[in-house]
């Protein structure tokens, strides 16, 4: 090991022979293996994620076969098979010697619903926790620091992220949910429910007896609303942390100068949310990749009906809780069409992440460029 | 030197010692399949090592189509199922005449409700049923509902139907006999174990169902009859082919159990006993099965085989005596014979275990 040049890791040039070199030698071990483990760690993580990628679009593999690009648009999701009467070319049913003529409708599965009941919950949970989480990174960096209270609020908001998910399920389940169907939905029937501009927010066409039909929702308290709302808790805490962060990065001498040309506080504020917008967004992609991952508590007050309904109030379905549902006794194209809803869960994870680092840390080194 | 020896005297007798005790070690067998039957097999495991403590049996709820694939993959010495094999599942097992089937223990299916202000006992049809799970019928004052509930006060509510999420033993059961019920069932919904309901809410497992019920007034669902009794959630009576409104108790699903004894036949034994004729019959019955290779050559040894037969013969007497007590519905005399003569034809590497 030559330590004649020098490098970062190891230091300026040490001479050969020297008692630096004498004793830096009998380390070479430790640095050896420990070089060894950083690397073996480092090559594990990505190891690990490749190998995920991989098996699962392995197992998916047949689905993707059989249904290829359908699946992302079909909203059929059905795991047994039917029998239906054959319809005739006459538009009559078809029969043969005298009985019915049956043809059997296979298994279909199609992920849009699902896609759809993730989009939704996500929106109403951004919608919800964007403001308040502005907010209160408003309040740590610019208002707590002088009242000394900047840590404690930071720490609270930090033990929303530690409740276990299980609890916000029961919480939403046995307290949210309630509230909602007996508080929210009347109230809010009664003022909007006869403005036809919101009637889609109180009737759901569904088809029943083959025809579709338009029927009132009844509130049960289980639906994308409920779900959007325990979301919204449940990223509160990381939007607010990497937003505070953010906040913090802003140069002081952009706040100072805004209020010397005159601003007012909120002004100022303002400015500052305008400077790092591009990390802020970036906080709220981290808040949607959560969002859009979390399983237990969504499972829980989701309603977890397979369908596409314009109503909050209505019941859905999300990518995670639909293999939270169905997994354990799926087998065949069932469990390889599940596999490929948790593939693009995952693919949709990476591609959140990623696009909201190179937003974090492209803000950050472009607000670094311009000082 | 002499040191060297007495240790390894030592040694060798406590590895004598140990290997000994071995040959009266504890047998060791797992089972795993449906949840439905889990907490009895659980009480007769406790009840059956009470009076055999070497013989330690494990049972590991993980639905019906894990239990099927255990024992395909042979990782599980039994499987259980609330659905009989169908012929993609017999294939894999590598044959009809490779397996026996076998029907344990018989459970139900109740439908549970809660509508406040109405604490009678509500009546209902296969048909009605049907319909208010297809969304035909909207509200609980509905005329078809009225007609079978003269005396109750229904309010004018909407029904918000309960069904599970997840695939289930009891999802094939109720959706099975409501075909049996209302034709055009089968072709919009279909049977299954996993059925897609036009509208409504869905719960995971009988507890996730049994809480939707609960929270929500005016919902209807189907959940197992012994979860109801345990869980105090208020179901209705169904009634059955000779037209008389059952409320589910043991008793009258044993009895739907009794007529099908004679169509059992072979080893792998399988019968609907849904929609049974009989005045006391309950309409929404069913057995749960296990089963097993006929060839018990994958377990470790013969005392193995022997112990899991034996196990078997007793669920099949004392235990059954005891499934009432936990609110499950013991077999019948008729099939219980039947079973026992396909448990005498079970073998190990080719010698009879009887």
């Amino acid at each position: 090991m030559s330590q004649a040049a020098s490098h970062p890791d190891r230091g300026p040039a040490i001479p050969p022979g020297s008692p630096t070199a004498a004793r830096r030698a009998k380390t070479g071990l430790g640095d050896l293996a420990l070089g060894i483990m950083a690397r073996f760690g480092a090559a594990s993580i990505i190891f690990m994620l490749t190998a995920l990628l991989f098996v699962l679009f392995t197992a998916a593999l047949p689905s993707v076969r059989q249904f290829g690009a359908n699946f992302f648009i079909s909203t059929q999701w059905r795991v047994n098979t039917l029998e239906k009467p054959a319809i005739g070319p006459d538009g009559r049913v078809l029969k043969e010697d005298g009985e019915t003529v049956m043809t059997t409708i296979p298994p279909a599965f199609g992920a849009l619903p699902t896609i759809y009941g993730t989009a939704v919950t996500s929106f109403i949970a951004l919608v919800v926790a964007v403001p308040l989480s502005f907010g209160a990174a408003i309040f740590i960096v610019r208002v707590a620091p002088r009242w000394k209270i900047a840590g404690p609020i930071s720490f609270l908001i930090e033990l929303l992220a530690a409740i276990p998910s299980i609890a916000y399920g029961l919480w939403g389940l046995y307290v949210l949910a309630p509230f909602l169907r007996d508080w929210v939905a009347p109230t809010l029937q009664k003022v909007l429910g006869d403005i036809p501009a919101f009637r889609w927010m109180f009737f759901e066409t569904i088809t029943i007896a083959g025809r579709l039909q338009e029927r009132p929702i009844a509130f049960t308290g289980r639906d994308m609303l409920c779900g959007g709302l325990i979301l919204a808790i449940m990223i509160l805490p990381i939007i607010t942390a990497v937003a505070r962060d953010v906040l913090r990065a802003v140069p002081r001498a952009q706040i100072e100068g805004s209020l010397a040309l005159g601003a007012t506080w909120w002004q100022s504020c303002w400015g500052m949310l305008r400077y790092a917008r591009a990390g802020l967004f970036g906080a709220v992609v981290l808040g949607l990749a959560r969002a859009a991952g979390e399983t237990m508590a969504i499972t829980m007050v989701i309603g977890n009906n397979n369908q596409i309904a314009a109503s909050p109030f209505a019941p859905a379905q999300t990518m995670a809780s639909l293999l939270a549902s169905e997994f354990r006794e799926a087998a065949g194209l069932h469990r390889a069409a599940l596999l490929e809803v948790a593939l693009v869960l995952l693919i949709m994870s990476l591609i959140f992440n990623v696009v909201a680092r190179w937003l974090f840390v492209g803000g950050q080194s472009r607000s670094a460029a311009a000082h | 030197m002499p040191r060297l020896l007495a240790t390894n005297a030592v040694l060798t007798t406590l590895v004598a010692i140990t290997s000994a005790t071995a040959t009266f070690a504890d047998i060791k067998l797992n089972g795993a399949g449906a949840s439905f039957p889990a907490p009895l097999y659980r009480f007769w495991v406790s009840e059956y090592q009470k009076a055999h403590p070497n013989v330690k049996i494990d049972y590991q709820s993980i639905g019906s189509g894990g239990g099927i694939k255990g024992i395909t993959d042979k990782t599980i010495d039994f499987g259980a199922t609330d659905a009989p094999l169908n012929k993609k599942e017999i294939e894999g097992l590598g044959g009809a005449d490779k397996i026996i089937q076998f029907p344990l223990i018989i459970g139900g299916v109740v439908p549970a409700y809660n509508l406040p202000g109405v604490d009678k006992d509500l009546n209902f049809s296969g048909e009605v049923l049907a319909k208010i799970f297809l969304g035909e019928i909207a509200t609980w004052n509905d005329p078809e509902i009225v007609a079978l509930n003269p005396e109750a006060k229904l309010p004018a509510s909407p029904i918000t139907p309960a069904w599970r999420s997840d695939g289930s033993g009891t999802t094939y059961v109720f959706s099975s006999y409501l075909a049996t019920q209302y034709s055009a069932f089968e072709s919009t919904v279909g049977t299954g174990k996993q059925i897609r309901f036009p509208l409504g809410q869905g719960g995971k497992g009988n507890e996730g169902v049994a809480a939707i019920i609960k929270q929500t007034p005016g919902s209807i669902g189907y959940i197992e009859h012994n979860f109801a009794t345990a869980n105090r959630i208020s179901y209705g009576a169904v009634r059955n082919a000779a037209g008389n409104f059952i409320k589910a108790t043991p008793a009258n699903m044993s009895v739907a159990g009794e007529a099908s004894a004679d169509s059992l036949k072979g080893d792998v034994l399988a019968a609907n006993i849904w929609n049974q004729p009989g005045a006391e019959v309950y309409p929404i019955s069913a057995f749960s099965y296990i089963i097993l290779y006929k060839d018990l050559g994958n377990l470790a040894s013969i005392e193995e085989a022997k112990a899991l037969t034996a196990f078997f013969r007793w669920a099949l007497s004392a235990g059954q005596d005891r499934a009432g007590s936990m609110d499950y519905a013991p077999l019948s005399a008729g099939v219980r014979s039947r079973v026992e003569a396909s448990l005498d034809r079970l073998t190990f590497k080719g010698a009879s275990l009887k």
